[in-house]
């Protein structure tokens, strides 16, 4: 089969398309076809090493396929199922093997690229948005890069909700399309400086929470604008790693709540990875919550596509057609 | 002859209350605990000063006790500055002598405590009424001084920083200290499980009487891996954390995944900065540092949670343990038990 390897880890060069022989399926696991896989920052942080796994290997932590074949003791798919996964290294490939609990299968009113987005951005934006902090009608949500790929759902749940949302985007372009998803307030932090600027949209009040994936770039700033005793989420770190934290300074700025999420923690059983695909496939068909694909690109130019969203230039979701 | 002494005897008398009230009418001066040179128990002198007049937005408050807390140690001690010299105590509870212009929420008469003024080791202290809660005929004035700080804290962890459900697990730190004690039973009478963590026999007693379910002796178990075999491996889903240095990382292994680190303290030193990284990868944690003044801000919230407090007092579900009682011309020893950790309950001064 075709896929895409890293051989030592480093910038989108080091990713190239190999001919490899095609995984078999362990006891538990099922062989799909895949036809779509998803580009996210975390497939970054495995090629540059910043998250650390065995050489070599093949990225891609999502897609979307066909089952092909099960392996033994798999009783939850069959082959020919139309399924969708996150959190499983090696999508970026004709074939992947993945633990069949991990698989979530996918209904005819949605697409290939639309189950693919949802899958990490939009659990992600699922489990922000409903679990990390139970947003409610009425609350203020600080949304930094509220036109990438997690940021342009968080945006749209957070308005179904009824929550006064301000985001933070680097471009009008970008400022554009945060609105079209239902931000209240856009606040070009290439131009403005988002910290008064929350403080002046909240009236000096501050904001009930911050999402942030942005992380070293916007912390300490983002202690000064929450309300007492909001919640801080962090979620990724784009800007890179934020420095250790001394907890003083959460009761200094008004007895704060900090979380450092991740998508693992938020699906860990089988009912809520479930219960969480099949109320954002709702949504999809219902047309409630609008996907932005940004580009598709063939698997060949995982590179290319690497280089796009890290220089953030796109927005919405990436993805390699297989 | 007889009559002759016994109207003499009462009209000595009356003059002597005459005099008394007399006294009581006009007294200028007062007695207090005053710091004037930041130190150790010795820098705290009983002196004679004015009794305070109110301004117009505060009240005089003749006190019946006064609490003694490790934050007046640290007030003592200089690690807080405060503008010297000042009168030391944060916590009290008496009745009402005196109100300023403005006033309306209180008057003269009135049963009232408050925490978190600085001032209460005197005979009388101004306080701003917006911060004085009324106490209610059920609750006497030592208990009402006895729970402002630690009462209202353990609330405020049980109630709002993590909305502990029945059900669900907690791990006490120092379970039998002030607030641990407080704060183990209100989670008991919420109908979690408590998780207590104390350091001796005797203590462990004192916390089982309060509520906890278990009890973990800290100088002779790990409480890390005492903890995950007492919830199967799964874990905590708060850990409630006054002590800090010593007991933080290992906290963090013992909360389940989505659990909640509520670090209200650092007895034994200050939790030094930490990597975030370490919150996800032990299961998405949540990590707050909460204090008091947060929590009693508005005085909706105040009157409120001190209501609250005083409610579960004076219906028997809530238990102080006042261990000892000082004149206030005893507040050196009073800090030298106080910091000696010789004590496991309320330590009040008494003018």
């Amino acid at each position: 089969m075709k896929a895409i390897r890293v051989e030592r880890t480093g910038g989108p060069e080091v990713m190239h398309l190999a001919e490899l022989p095609t995984p078999q399926p362990k006891p538990g696991e099922a062989l799909i076809r895949v036809s779509i896989a998803g580009v996210n920052s975390i497939d970054g942080n495995f090629r540059d090493g910043s998250f650390r796994t065995l050489l070599p290997f093949i990225p891609g932590q999502e897609g979307v396929g066909v089952v092909e074949v099960v392996g033994s003791r798999a009783k939850l798919v069959k082959t020919g199922d139309r399924v969708a996964w996150s959190g499983t290294l090696g999508s970026y490939s004709e074939y992947v093997a993945v633990p069949e609990d991990r698989l979530v299968p996918v209904p005819n009113a949605i697409n290939d690229e639309q189950a693919t987005a949802a899958m990490v951005h939009g659990l992600t934006a699922h489990y922000l948005a409903n679990d990390a902090h139970k947003l409610k009608a009425g609350e203020t949500a600080l949304v930094h890069a509220a036109a990438g790929g997690v940021g342009l759902l968080l945006v749209q749940l957070a308005h179904a909700i009824g929550a006064r949302v301000i985001g933070t985007v680097s471009s009008d372009e970008k400022a554009r399309l945060a609105r079209e998803a239902g931000a209240d307030e856009l606040i070009v932090y290439t131009r403005q400086d988002f910290e008064p600027e929350v403080q002046r949209l909240t009236g000096g009040k501050g904001v009930d929470v911050v999402y942030d994936g942005v992380g070293k770039a916007t912390f300490e700033k983002n202690l000064n604008v929450m309300r007492l005793r909001g919640l801080l989420v962090l979620y990724g770190m784009s800007s890179g790693a934020v420095p250790p934290v001394d907890p003083a300074k959460l009761s200094e700025k008004g007895s704060l709540y900090m979380a450092r999420t991740t998508l693992a923690h938020f699906t860990a059983t089988r009912e809520e990875l479930l219960a969480r695909t099949s109320d954002l496939f709702g949504m999809i068909a219902d047309g409630k919550l609008k996907l932005r694909i940004a580009k598709k690109y063939p698997l060949a130019e995982a590179a290319q596509a690497h280089r796009d969203m890290e220089a953030h230039r796109l927005a919405g979701k990436l993805l390699l057609v297989v | 002859m007889a009559l002759t002494v016994s109207l003499a005897l009462r009209f000595a008398t009356r003059k002597l209350h005459r005099i008394l009230k007399a006294r009581r009418r006009i007294q200028t001066s007062m007695r207090a605990i005053q710091v004037k040179q930041p130190g150790g128990p010795e820098s705290m002198e009983l002196v004679e000063l004015p009794v305070p007049e109110p301004k117009a937005s505060e009240a005089v408050v003749k006190l019946a006790a006064s609490g003694v807390n490790f934050i007046d140690v640290y007030n003592r001690e200089g690690r807080y500055k405060v503008a010297l010299p000042f009168v030391l105590g944060q916590e009290g509870a008496g009745t009402v002598t005196a109100v300023g212009a403005d006033v309306k929420s209180v008057k003269k008469g009135d049963r009232v405590a408050w925490a978190s003024v600085l001032g209460s080791y005197a005979e009388y202290a101004a306080v701003p009424a917006g911060r004085l809660v009324p106490v209610p005929a059920g609750v006497t004035d030592q208990q009402a001084a006895a729970a402002m700080l630690q009462g209202m804290t353990a609330h405020y962890l049980s109630h709002d920083t993590f909305p502990l459900k029945r059900g669900q697990t907690a791990l006490v730190h120092a379970a039998a200290g002030g607030v641990g004690l407080l704060l183990t039973q209100m989670a008991h009478n919420i109908g979690a499980r408590v998780i207590a963590t104390v350091s001796t026999e005797e203590k462990a007693k004192l916390a089982q009487e309060a509520g906890a379910d278990e009890i973990i002796l800290y100088t002779q178990q790990d409480f890390e891996a005492e903890t995950r075999r007492l919830t199967g491996g799964k874990g905590v889903d708060v850990v409630y954390d006054s002590v800090g240095k010593t007991t933080f990382e290992k906290g963090l292994n013992v909360l389940r995944p989505r659990g909640m680190m509520v670090l209200y303290g650092g007895s034994s030193g200050a939790v030094p900065p930490f990597d975030l990284i370490a919150l996800s990868q032990k299961g998405s944690l949540f990590v707050t540092r909460p204090t008091l003044g947060h929590y009693t801000l508005t005085r909706e919230e105040l009157v409120a949670r001190s209501g609250a407090v005083f409610g579960m007092m004076a219906a028997g579900k809530l238990k102080l343990r006042i261990e000892h009682t000082y004149p206030l011309a005893e507040a050196q020893r009073a800090h030298g038990e106080l910091e000696g950790r010789k004590t496991t309950g309320k330590l009040l001064l008494i003018p």
